[in-house]
């Protein structure tokens, strides 16, 4: 017989871990880290990591170590049960350093330059984010809920704040170009959330009523469906145009907001309906007939049983209307509705990447808040008893 | 009560439900039976008017059910149903306590009755009562539906196959405790079933239908012995005697002075056969009186082991109820291959036993008593085994 010994087995490389490490340590090596333009306007040459200095040196570091951390289960079983938190230490270092990185980058590439040079950054320093993105998701898929979790979640964000308050980002170009629109960002953030918000809160006021007649009566789900569903496939800049139309032979101005909110509350209609529909459209009918054979009137069916069932549906639909209204909300500055496509369309205009930036960011930033906000409004509003799954 | 008269539902041309005329008298169980699509369903629903009757009048207690509207009176006929229809974002208190709250009972009456009703279906509440219906088991989701339709204390229940989804052992078990129930709170039941047995069983009267005219309605006993025509007589099945027993229970053929040891029961103690004087069997039950098995004195003497001669037993699977049917002890027996079977109250503590005799003798003695009523009845010479055309 062999002798007996307790060895734990070598376990899995965590592939998607890697993945995100290697990424980010690719990404820096072979793509520029930064980019460097004597003005604002001229074509940038590429920077490597090495104009970083140390803090570069720190985020190669940090990747690496989420590379061993993603193999230990192969190199050194023992430690497996502690990766989960090594990779969201690494991630949260990664985060960190990375716009440590970028900030060190422009204080120094500045230092010698006018006042008219700008430092963007470049395409591996935006891998190398991504790559920490991937890093933390892998990790938090492992992890269950537990402090923990939340507290390293929250030591990547206090890292790469740190970073961007004391580690020369403000010297980066998108910042540059926020400085000098800072009173206008504002202006349009606040437009682009009130074209959005109106266009979802149109979509919902017509939108829930349509869904619930479509289940009353065939007719009115045939139209609907067929109608939102053509909507849809219009590109928004040929519904802003069409919309004019209708609108002039109303007297009603054809750009501003109102065509704006008008082609949003459109767009929002289709996940909202759809889901909606469909939500209440699955509930089963045995529940239906348990509910009316106890005495339910329509009224309390519909609010005290089907509504509540149809909920997970319903809200994932608003939450694909959200996201999709305030993308799309980027597209109404073409028709003078202001908001953070104005930045975008300048942007194009002056050949100024950093100007489209400054517009783009934020409308990501504010897409992924809708997201998580109500995926989490989903979480506590759903019941426990259908939670997680179909009704 | 609950009366029919002359109610019909068509659907276009085609007749669904045809000059239906019956009575069931207030706190009777009335089953409503019938091979698919003869109208039982039909029937049921116009009750509580989830389908309006295209003539005719119902009437529950003496108030047309036209007379109100289809939510109060709804809520006035508990309604369970075979797929259950449990609200699976609620849970199992909130579920029963559906009519109660649409009736604005408050709080602490309902959550008094909803610990009530548990305890009554055989769920503890305290396990259940916070549970969804996504963490029942099919025979419990049925408790909590039945628990649901009694919540308001309708005078009139109103079940659609309530026992049609589950197992056939558990669909025993629900019988019994439905047959239970019944016995205690005498509601006025329509119940729906495709199940003949199920029929005999828990029904005082039996509404038999084909495509939906009312083919006979009449006792078991009655249906069984006289079928008002052959349609009747071929749908209840030609094992009339068998059928028969399944309206007896266990307690009424149970003998309840069995020899039984109970405590310690090392071979050397049994071996001493103290209790083997006049009998062969001799049950084993723990300190507590529970069922654990039995041991065969015969065994010992032609010499086997003690040891072998013990037979353990669990008495959820091999021993009955004192309300479990005759026919369902009978074919437990006969599963087994035992000459009688242990019975044991709910927690498994030995009451007695039923012997084969015994069930021979309630099979003849329910005979003689039906053959008795009928002649009664008639004032003529009972002529089983002919069928009235």
């Amino acid at each position: 017989m062999a002798m007996v010994t307790e060895v734990r087995p070598r376990g899995r490389i965590d592939r998607v871990a890697a993945t995100g490490a290697v990424t980010a340590l690719v990404g820096v090596a072979v793509l520029p880290f930064v980019v460097f333009r004597a003005n604002r306007i001229v074509a940038g040459a590429p920077r490597s990591i090495m104009d970083a200095g140390p803090a570069g040196l720190m985020l190669l570091v940090f990747a690496a170590a989420a590379l061993a951390a993603a193999a230990a289960p192969y190199l050194w079983p023992a430690l497996t049960r502690r990766q989960p938190l090594a990779l969201k230490l690494a991630a949260a270092g990664m985060f960190g350093s990375a716009a440590w990185s970028v900030g060190q980058a422009a204080v120094r590439l500045l230092a010698g330059a006018t006042e008219l040079a700008r430092v963007s950054i470049g395409a591996g320093a935006w891998l190398a984010l991504v790559g920490a993105a991937v890093v933390e998701f892998a990790a938090d898929s492992q992890l269950e809920r537990c402090w923990p979790r939340r507290a390293t979640t929250v030591a990547a964000l206090v890292a790469v704040a740190c970073a961007a308050l004391f580690g020369g980002m403000g010297q980066l170009s998108i910042v540059r170009e926020y400085q000098s629109q800072a009173s206008f960002f504002w202006l349009y953030v606040g437009q682009h959330l009130t074209l959005a918000g109106a266009g979802l809160a149109f979509g919902l006021l017509l939108g829930i009523p349509l869904a619930v007649a479509s289940t009353r009566w065939r007719g009115v789900r045939d139209v609907t469906l067929g109608v939102v569903g053509v909507i849809q496939t219009v590109p928004s800049v040929a519904l802003l145009g069409l919309l004019v139309i209708p609108l002039a032979a109303a007297g009603l101005p054809g750009i501003g907001s109102l065509p704006a909110i008008i082609a949003l509350t459109l767009y929002s209609l289709l996940p909202i309906v759809r889901n909606t529909y469909i939500g209440l459209s699955e509930v089963d009918p045995a529940v239906v007939d348990a509910g009316r054979g106890m005495g339910m009137s329509s009224a309390q069916l519909l609010l005290r049983v089907e509504a509540p069932l149809a909920l997970p549906l319903a809200i994932e639909g608003v939450r694909a209307a959200a996201v999709l209204v305030i993308g799309i909300a980027a597209i109404t500055a073409f028709v003078g509705a202001g908001g953070l496509g104005v930045f975008v369309f300048l942007g194009i205009g002056q050949v100024a990447d950093d100007l489209v930036l400054l517009g783009a960011v934020p409308i990501v930033v504010l897409a992924l808040l809708a997201d998580t906000g109500l995926r989490a409004l989903a979480a506590r509003a759903v019941s426990p008893g259908i939670r997680g799954g179909t009704t | 009560m609950i009366r029919l008269e002359q109610v019909t539902k068509r659907y276009g041309d085609a007749v669904a439900v045809d000059g239906l005329t019956f009575e069931v008298p207030e706190g009777e169980v009335c089953v409503l039976i019938g091979p698919s699509g003869c109208g039982k369903t039909t029937t049921l629903r116009m009750i509580n008017r989830l389908i309006e009757p295209t003539s005719g009048h119902i009437f529950v207690g003496d108030r047309d059910v036209m007379s109100v509207t289809p939510e109060e009176l709804r809520r006035g006929l508990g309604y369970a149903i075979q797929s259950v229809g449990l609200f699976p974002h609620l849970s199992v208190a909130e579920n029963i306590m559906t009519v109660p709250k649409l009736l604005k009972w408050d709080r602490k009456r309902m959550e008094e009755r909803v610990e009530e009703l548990l305890t009554l279906v055989g769920l503890p509440p305290e396990e259940y009562a916070g549970k969804y219906p996504r963490q029942l088991s099919g025979g419990e989701g049925q408790r909590v539906g039945v628990a649901r339709a009694l919540a308001a204390d309708p005078p009139v229940l109103l079940m659609d196959e309530p026992f049609g989804a589950v197992d056939p052992l558990n669909r025993e078990r629900l019988q019994t405790e439905f047959a239970r129930i019944q016995r205690s709170l005498r509601k006025t039941v329509i119940f729906v079933t495709h199940d003949v047995d199920e029929a005999i069983r828990l029904a005082d009267h039996i509404a038999l239908m084909r495509d939906g005219r009312l083919q006979q309605y009449a006792t078991p006993e009655e249906i069984l012995d006289h079928p008002a025509n052959k349609f009747v007589h071929d749908f209840m099945g030609a094992d009339r005697a068998l059928k028969r027993l399944g309206r007896v229970r266990v307690s009424e053929a149970m003998r309840t002075a069995v020899p039984s040891l109970s405590g310690g029961r090392s071979p050397q103690e049994l071996s001493t056969r103290a209790a083997c004087a006049d009998t062969r069997f001799v049950y084993l039950t723990d300190a507590d009186g529970r069922l654990e098995g039995w041991f065969d004195c015969h065994a010992v003497e032609i010499g086997t082991t003690a040891e072998d001669a013990v037979t353990l037993v669990d008495w959820r699977d091999d021993a009955v109820r004192p309300d479990t049917s005759l026919k369902e002890a009978l074919s437990r027996m006969l599963g087994h291959g035992y000459r009688s079977i242990a019975v044991t109250d709910l927690t498994g503590h030995l009451l007695g036993d039923v012997a084969f005799s015994a069930v021979e003798a309630a099979m003849s003695d329910s005979d003689e008593r039906m053959a008795a009523a009928h002649d009664a009845r008639e004032g003529a010479a009972s002529d089983e085994g002919s069928v009235p055309e």
